[in-house]
């Protein structure tokens, strides 16, 4: 792991705690927040003189993802850096799904240890742990997908495509089984779930949804001579 | 608010789940193997009809197993002193990728390969170990594996096949059934009570293993839906077998068995059952020119699955490196794997329904109708999704 990436998380920790992401969302002014992050230096780690490998950028973007905290804080990072942003951007929006995805499985895991009925919590029901294993694999994908398409120097179309198609497609099934274990407390506004749920939605949508990407990756590999599985090599890993 | 509560107590950066599977590469020397692998799997479908090679796993052709034994492409994780590739996971996950890739017959050495000898490697004797793997690593010694029995599929550890003691090795009574390439195979190496009776569940189980051609062994073929008989009942009367025969250790047999399954669920063998339809159908668009949106986005949507499940097939196999048993991690990838698997025949027949004017290849439409009859077999040989499920649950902390 990245020495970066547990002083980065401790600052997010700090400036973005559930109230704070709820006052943000209600178009509060984050400002101070701001310039935190820009005294951090974090936002140049992209910069040319600076660069961190890109996968370590994306690890800091599945931080923000997780804490709900504001994309700008990644789209600063690929504005510096002088680069393509439209391979970054798709990469930048599935990390911080993956973020999301996994916190949102960490509550959900959690609920159901804790929530009890019929005198048992309702993690002990086959028909709760068969939906949660099933959303583990799909946030196990997510993640795979992202680091996958983040291994390299800057991702190529191809790998962003690949990233925002994966984790796109799985998103609202996350945050549905997510919801159904949860009950009606996650419908609630007051409970922190929807502050992630809402997002898995919202970054599923921005710069197109699972459908989009598949066809960007698709027309791709149809373009091509080669077979599948050497393409996805060839191109992708 | 007890919701509340609750979620204050999840840490913003505690452990996550499953952090262990892990983005890894396969090391350059283990993908050299590619080339020469591709070359054998390509001569040896050539000529084959697709819906033979959409068989794969199932296809039984012994002396193709034989010549990847001499190419050294068998017992590649094998110690080279058992006559074993000295090599490790990545290059046998290469090794399979191509085969399975091209729909390759690898039936024939599948179970030896990657689970039996595994096996005998990690609790058999010296002897015993000197005796099989060798002949596994040639492609010369076939095993099948004795798990299910009438009343012992998911629940495993109702196995009622008996072996005792007799005052020089063990009589065996008792029947297996869904066993795959018993009624062509050297061996069975089965899971059988040796002690106690089926309320005392996992103690008293052990691993034996039956030469196939024994006095009081049976084997009758199980004709399947697609009028294949590549499963068996294979009936145990009174079959005496040396004392050497107890693989591992007596009453052991649930903790190998267990161990024995990570080896067969992690392996890439869970992505690639439906993947010769997936190329022949691309070959097809390209052919006919539907490069469309609808069409691109089916294939595309295709193609990231296969890469993410490609990726954490080689996590997993990177935890096998490691010289883990990644259960939960192969149960997961398995589950993932297998619901692609069965979705791509599917999804294929449905997009060529929609197109009748291209005529598509018989070939094609032959391996598609055999893939949708046998694709549910996928989440249930090696362990049904329920169970791999549960597994998960388990790995989770929730039970």
């Amino acid at each position: 792991m990245s020495a970066f990436l547990s002083p980065f998380e401790a600052m997010l920790d700090k400036l973005f705690l559930p109230a704070r992401v709820r006052a943000i969302d209600a178009g509060g002014d984050w400002s101070p927040e701001r310039v935190e992050i820009e005294q951090s230096g974090f936002l140049d780690a992209l910069a040319p003189d600076m660069a961190l490998p890109f996968a370590e950028v994306a690890a800091l973007w599945r931080a923000i993802g997780r804490r709900a905290a504001p994309l700008a804080i990644g789209k600063a990072m690929i504005g510096r850096s002088g680069r393509d942003p439209d391979t970054a951007q798709p990469v930048l929006l599935a990390a911080a799904i993956s973020g999301a995805a996994d916190r949102v499985l960490d509550m959900t895991t959690a609920y159901a240890g804790e929530r009890s009925q019929f005198g048992k919590p309702i993690g002990r029901q086959q028909a709760v742990q068969q939906q949660l294993a099933l959303m583990a694999e799909e946030v196990v994908a997510i993640r795979m997908a992202v680091q996958l398409a983040a291994d390299c120097d800057w991702p190529t179309a191809e790998r962003a495509a690949l990233a925002k198609a994966v984790a796109a497609m799985h998103a609202p099934h996350v945050a549905s089984t997510a919801h159904a274990v949860h009950g009606a407390i996650g419908i609630s506004a007051e409970h922190d779930l929807q502050l992630y749920t809402r997002r898995l939605h919202a970054w599923r949508l921005e710069e197109g949804g699972e459908t989009a990407w598949s066809i960007a990756l698709g027309r791709a590999l149809l373009a091509s001579d080669e077979n599948a599985l050497d393409w996805i090599r060839n191109v992708l890993f | 608010m007890r919701g509340i509560a609750i979620e204050a107590a999840v840490s913003q950066t505690g452990p996550r789940v499953f952090d262990t599977l892990t983005l890894a590469a396969i090391p350059p020397e283990d993908e050299a193997l590619r080339a020469q692998v591709r070359a054998l799997a390509r001569e040896a479908v050539a000529g084959m009809a697709l819906d033979r090679r959409a068989r794969s796993w199932m296809g039984f052709d012994p002396a193709f197993s034989r010549r990847l034994g001499a190419a050294g492409l068998l017992g590649l994780t094998l110690p080279t002193e058992y006559g074993g590739g000295g090599r490790g996971p990545f290059a046998r996950f290469v090794v399979v990728e191509e085969l399975l890739a091209a729909g390759a017959p690898v039936g024939a050495h599948w179970i030896a390969d990657r689970q039996s000898a595994p096996l005998i490697l990690n609790y058999g004797t010296e002897v015993q170990r000197r005796a099989y793997i060798p002949r596994i690593c040639r492609g010369e010694a076939l095993f099948c594996i004795g798990m299910s029995e009438p009343g012992a599929g998911s629940d495993l550890a109702a196995v009622r096949t008996r072996a005792e003691r007799t005052g020089d090795g063990w009589r065996l009574n008792g029947q297996k059934l869904w066993t795959t390439g018993a009624h062509h195979v050297d061996y069975m190496i089965a899971l059988v009570r040796t002690s106690g009776g089926p309320e005392d569940r996992h103690a008293g189980l052990s691993q034996l293993i039956v030469p196939l051609k024994a006095p009081g062994v049976s084997v009758r073929p199980i004709r399947d839906l697609a009028g294949d008989a590549h499963f068996n009942e294979v009936f145990f009367e009174d079959v005496d077998l040396a004392a050497d025969a107890l693989i591992g250790e007596e009453g052991q047999g649930w903790a190998q068995v267990t161990a024995e399954l990570a080896f067969e669920r992690s392996g890439p063998e869970r992505i690639y059952s439906s993947h010769v339809v997936l190329e022949a159908w691309i070959a097809h668009l390209r052919a006919v020119g539907r490069t469309d949106d609808r069409a691109a986005a089916l294939v595309g949507g295709f193609a990231a699955r296969l890469a993410a499940l490609r990726a954490m097939s080689i996590a997993c196999t990177a935890r096998l490196a490691a010289g883990e048993s990644p259960v939960v991690e192969a149960s997961l990838v398995k589950d993932l794997g297998t619901a692609f698997e069965q979705e791509l025949p599917l999804a294929i027949a449905d997009d060529l329904a929609a197109h009748p004017d291209e005529s598509a290849d018989t070939e094609l439409v032959a391996a598609l109708r055999y893939l949708t009859l046998v694709a549910p077999s996928f989440s249930l040989r090696g362990g049904t999704r329920e169970i791999l499920r549960g597994i998960i649950a388990r790995g989770m902390g929730l039970r």
